[in-house]
């Protein structure tokens, strides 16, 4: 999937006049922009303690209320998109750069296809949520912890996409053409299969970003994510969980701000693979 | 046609065994270990240690490994550290709980979802398509524990309609047992809800564009019937091997879930194995677990291979 | 010379003398009825030996008995020993046990039963060095069971009536049992019924209980116990909401495991009202004081500077009370006044000098402590918070209880202040602190404390072992190695217009309660 500047062109157009890629892009924008621009939306320093102020409802000087150490739960939501943000898109990069270098290599080389498949297949025979769990908690509370665990998790189903898509590539014409003219195993690999997988690829990673952020926010629910009090969604929510009665606005907005971010990926995503790959179904 | 079944069992073997060696390996790698648990916070090391080799936990990992095979071999699961009993035994008796859960959360999974995908198809681009999708992508947006405890603070501390947690076995009454499911089961039936309508809906597009539709409505068959005999009975093919996906998602969910509604179910089992590095109860079902989906998965290869001749394993 | 034995350290006098007060059972108990508790967990082995954990603990004390048993003064009292005479410089210990004591199945408990046990314990128990200095046990008659130590030990009864691991009679059919598979059979006033792990258990009357009737009113875990109740059913409910749920929905009579707010939620209701219980436990910062930064003292004691205990005590919501010491008031050894001056410092200023002195350069100090508990959680933030502001570096690490756990045990996982409570220590006395000690803070070498545990354990004379737990408690605090945060109590709830006679000790104790 070579693309000339015209190609470019269209498709980007295309994904321009989607209109869920549109709604997705827009909704994703701003969340960059708050997590860039963190300093100056927030008001207050999202760490610092102000016991007496605790548990406040929200209000004009607290929009989002304040946690049972005062602190303020609008600033750390917003610094929060930081952590979450980053959590999705390392755990996407990875496990795509990963999977898609796994997933070409067994498409070429079908003897460690053999194998390599079978560890895949006995990876995914655990929820990945599980797998998460086991990882973080022997790496230790760590940010790095739970985009690593994450990857792993997420490695095995993106690298079988990019392999399935692979393998039909490998069945064209112009690959055996290349095969004949002494292309090596490592040009072919990167000349045209890899190319021509970066559409699902592609699609397959804005989903593996969204579940990311899910998948933090329900770690940090279990307590093994990433340490306080650096604030994430899932552990604001995580310390208000215990007061979810009283102060009910502690674990509400992270939880709004959650689902609009996993809402904006996954709309994200729905365009892109309208226009990439129109041919791909919802994938787990 | 034997052969491909035969095949394809005989690789679940190696994916078996190789699960079995990660899990062992994942569980060695946790700082920690069930000594702990059960000497006590208080415990000196030494106290512990004295624990350690009680359980035989000071023996080379080689050996733990191949010990833990060859009880395995015998059908001897192992027996749970924490809870003093048989991991089989645990097993069984949290077994009815994440079934009834499953089974309930599905039982409005596949009505909900299916007839959602079946609307939005029909009247795709309208309102009514956006709105379902919309509704659809939410569904899979939102952290299910979070709704879950939302639900808890609406339903049973405001209202106190429904219980806040905790299981009722079916033999002390149906109501009982309901009532203390509907929440997670519908919380957990959320994100299924969304992934089912989805496909549901791209099938039946798929469907609806194909030309015995398009010969059924030129022969003026009325609209209704189409639609109920033609067109969703071929959706449904694409719908039913989804199934095992949707199997896995709910097993996956319910780990979450169990633990906000304190369900004493075996994903609840498994993460406070974890927590409390309980090795022979995580591995014993862990390996259950990864077992069964592994089956899972072999059947409905095979029952595609039965719908779909044209597959073939090799 | 042989050291004399002070007199209140003998129990038959005290015996002798409660018989007096055996009250009349006149008022309006009434026999029989199922109580419903709703507690947090359940046990996973009932083996009395390898129990440390508080929830095995609190269903172990309703089923087995010890030989001396603790009051609320913290004294040992006779329980099945009717008395114990020491000898031979705190060498020889001889109980006379109590006649007619029955186990749940009937038999009854005589010298073989007791020596079988010590035996087991020995070799079984997580605390079997607590009898690593027999020299040899005699049983000449029934009823009378003899322990020779090779070395003296002052406090040896004071160790026999630890409620951890505790030392309790088992029917000598039970001495090759391995850990945690005994049969559950005690001379307690309940015996086990009906068990599912993780769901319920249930206590039965023992009719075959015989209580102690020369002994007086429930005092600690000693005094008289009459048993009104038919069974005592615990359900396990780790949700604290469901727990309040059950409780008003009148589905169980008594809760354990509330928070402050959660109790708010009570206030209302008029049948149902909160049990406080102190002396539970108490809350200690942990400084690792062998590993980098907090191997300096100087830094220790900036940390225990910054300590503001009221912000703590609002962040964390659990009940809690302030009190500067190791032990609890009523105890001989008690030293509020001397410890109160290293206690709730709030002087960030102070914090500072030290830190200078130390040369500190803006390092690193890790702030270890894990999310199951959510208390220890928040009062590691708070602290975090405290810290900073007196310039250190603070980091926090969240990881699970259990690796927190081990961290904290084996001092490994490189950190420097984490937060734990103490159950039994305070509550059993100074020979009981001496493990924890050494193993919590990770102390190398202390000259100063090892000088006075030694004295504590062969000093005879109260008035010069109390003067070396001084020592010992002084020095610990000066040094930094825990920084005391609170006594933690428990706060219970219950139904007023169900229960009678529930007064709480430490455990709950379901023994002389009835269903109105």
């Amino acid at each position: 999937m070579q693309l000339n500047p015209r190609q470019r062109y269209r498709l980007l157009r295309k994904l321009a006049r989607h209109r869920s890629f549109r709604i997705g892009f827009f909704i994703v924008a701003i969340l960059v922009l708050a997590a860039v621009l963190a300093p100056l939306i927030a008001q207050y320093d999202p760490i610092a303690m102000r016991i007496r102020f605790r548990f406040r409802p929200p209000q004009a000087a607290f929009p989002f209320g304040t946690d049972q150490f005062g602190r303020d739960v609008f600033s750390r939501v917003v610094y929060g998109t930081r952590l979450s943000l980053w959590i999705g898109l390392a755990t996407a990069l990875a496990s795509g750069v990963f999977g898609a270098f796994l997933g070409v290599l067994s498409a070429q080389y079908r003897r460690f296809d053999a194998l390599l498949m079978r560890v895949m297949d006995a990876l995914m025979a655990v929820p990945a949520i599980l797998l998460a769990i086991g990882l973080t908690a022997a790496l230790g509370p760590h940010t790095s912890s739970v985009i690593i665990a994450l990857s792993v998790a997420y490695i095995p189903r993106t690298a079988r996409i990019v392999r399935g898509s692979a393998l039909v590539t490998r069945e064209l014409e112009f690959i055996e053409a290349a095969r004949v003219a002494g292309a090596s195993g490592l040009r072919i690999m990167l000349k045209h299969l890899l190319p021509n997988a970066m559409g699902p690829l592609l699609v397959q990673s804005t989903f593996v970003f969204a579940y990311a952020i899910l998948a933090e926010a329900a770690l940090s629910f279990l307590g093994v994510g990433p340490s306080p009090p650096t604030p994430s969604w899932g552990n604001i929510i995580s310390e208000g969980r215990d007061h979810s009665v009283q102060a009910w606005w502690i674990m509400l907005f992270p939880g709004i701000a959650i689902s609009l971010a996993t809402l904006g990926m996954n709309l994200l995503g729905d365009g892109l693979r309208d226009v990439l790959d129109p041919r791909l179904k919802v994938e787990t | 046609m034997w052969r491909g079944v035969i095949y394809r069992l005989l690789q679940a073997i190696p994916v078996v065994v190789i699960f079995a060696v990660l899990v062992f390996m994942l569980l060695q790698l946790l700082p920690g270990d069930p000594a702990v648990a059960i000497a006590g916070s208080e415990a000196t090391p030494e106290a512990i240690d004295r624990i350690r080799t009680q359980l035989g936990l000071d023996r080379p990992l080689l050996e733990q490994l191949l010990s833990w095979f060859n009880r395995l071999a015998h059908g001897d699961f192992g027996k749970s550290l924490i809870l003093n009993q048989s991991v089989v035994s645990a097993v069984v008796e949290r077994l009815p709980v994440t079934l009834s859960l499953a089974f309930l959360s599905l039982m409005i999974t596949l009505p909900a979802g299916i007839s959602l995908g079946v609307l939005a198809a029909y009247w795709r681009n309208t309102w009514l398509d956006s709105f379902v999708m919309v509704t659809a992508l939410l569904g899979v947006s939102m952290p299910s524990f979070w709704l879950g405890i939302l639900s808890v603070i609406l339903f049973s501390v405001t209202l106190g309609w429904l219980p806040p947690a905790g299981y009722v076995p079916i033999t002390q009454g149906l109501w009982p047992w309901f009532s203390a499911l509907i929440q997670p089961a519908v919380v957990l039936a959320l994100f299924q809800i969304g992934f089912l309508a989805r496909i549901t809906r791209s099938a039946m597009l798929d469907v609806l564009d194909q030309d015995f539709i398009r010969t059924a409505r030129a022969k003026g068959v009325d609209e209704w019937h189409t639609i109920t005999k033609h067109a969703f009975r071929n959706t449904l093919i694409p719908v039913v091997t989804v199934t095992g996906i949707i199997i896995s998602l709910l097993i996956g969910g319910s780990v979450v879930v169990e633990q906000v509604f304190a369900l004493p179910g075996i994903g609840r089992l498994i993460v406070q194995g974890i927590l409390a590095r309980d090795y022979p109860l995580v591995q014993g079902t862990m390996l259950i677990f990864g077992f069964s989906f592994v089956m899972i998965n072999v059947l409905v290869d095979i029952v595609y291979m039965l719908v779909d001749p044209r597959v073939r394993f090799g | 010379m042989l050291p004399r034995i002070p007199r209140s350290f003998l129990l038959l006098s005290i015996a002798a003398a409660t018989a007096l007060f055996a009250t009349s059972p006149s008022r309006a108990q009434t026999r029989g009825g199922t109580l419903i508790y709703s507690t947090v967990g359940g046990p996973a082995s009932l083996d009395p030996y390898m129990a440390g954990s508080l929830i095995e603990l609190e269903v172990i004390h309703e089923i087995f008995e010890t030989l001396v048993a603790m009051d609320e003064n913290y004294n040992a009292k006779p329980m099945l020993a009717s008395k114990v005479d020491i000898s031979n410089e705190a060498k020889t210990f001889t109980f006379s046990l109590r006649k007619g004591v029955k186990f749940s199945n009937g038999q009854e408990m005589t010298s073989a039963d007791v020596l079988a046990s010590f035996e087991r314990f020995k070799k079984v128990s997580t605390n079997a060095p607590l009898l690593a200095d027999v020299d040899k046990y005699e049983t000449p008659d029934t009823y009378t069971f003899i322990v020779h130590l090779k070395s003296t030990n002052a406090v040896f009864v004071d160790l026999l009536k630890s409620s951890t691991y505790p030392l309790v009679v088992l029917p000598a059919s039970q001495k090759d049992k391995p850990a945690r598979e005994v049969e559950i059979i005690g001379t307690g006033p309940f015996k086990l019924g009906e068990w599912q792990k993780d769901s319920h258990l249930i206590l039965l009357r023992n009719e075959n209980y015989t209580p102690d009737e020369s002994a007086g009113d429930a005092d600690g875990f000693a005094g008289k116990k009459t048993v009104y109740l038919d069974s005592v059913r615990y359900n396990f409910i780790p949700e604290a909401n469901a727990r309040l749920a059950a409780l008003q929905t009148k589905k169980s009579d008594v809760i354990g495991d509330l928070t402050l707010d959660l109790a708010k939620r009570l206030d209302g209701a008029a049948e149902l009202s909160t049990l406080k219980t102190f002396p539970y436990c108490q809350q200690y910062f942990v400084l690792h004081a062998s590993n980098g930064l907090t191997a300096n003292p100087l830094i220790r004691q900036a940390v225990r500077e910054v300590v503001n205990v009221d912000d703590i005590l609002a962040a964390t919501g659990i009940l809690s009370q302030r009190n500067p010491s190791m032990l609890y008031p009523p105890s001989p050894y008690y030293a509020g006044d001397m410890a109160a001056k290293y206690y709730d410092r709030k002087d960030p200023k102070k914090a500072r000098e030290l830190l200078k002195q130390a040369g500190y350069n803006g390092e690193k100090l890790v702030l270890q402590t894990n999310s199951n508990y959510p208390y220890m959680r928040d009062s590691i933030l708070v602290l975090s918070e405290q810290l900073k502001e007196a310039g250190v570096n603070a980091d926090v690490q969240v990881i699970d209880w259990m690796s927190n756990s081990n961290n904290l045990q084996r001092g490994t996982g490189n950190w420097n202040v984490s937060t734990t409570s103490f159950c039994s220590p305070p509550l059993l006395g100074p020979p009981q602190w001496k493990s924890t000690v050494y193993t919590f803070p990770h102390i190398e070498k202390d000259p100063a404390i090892d000088a006075a545990f030694d004295s504590l354990f062969k000093s005879a004379d109260q008035g010069a072992r109390k003067k070396a737990w001084f020592d010992i408690e002084n020095r610990f605090l000066d040094q930094a190695y825990m920084v005391k945060v609170a006594d933690t109590g428990s706060l219970r709830g219950y139904n007023t217009t169900r229960v009678g006679g529930l007064k709480p000790y430490f455990y709950l104790r379901f023994w002389n309660t009835w269903l109105k």
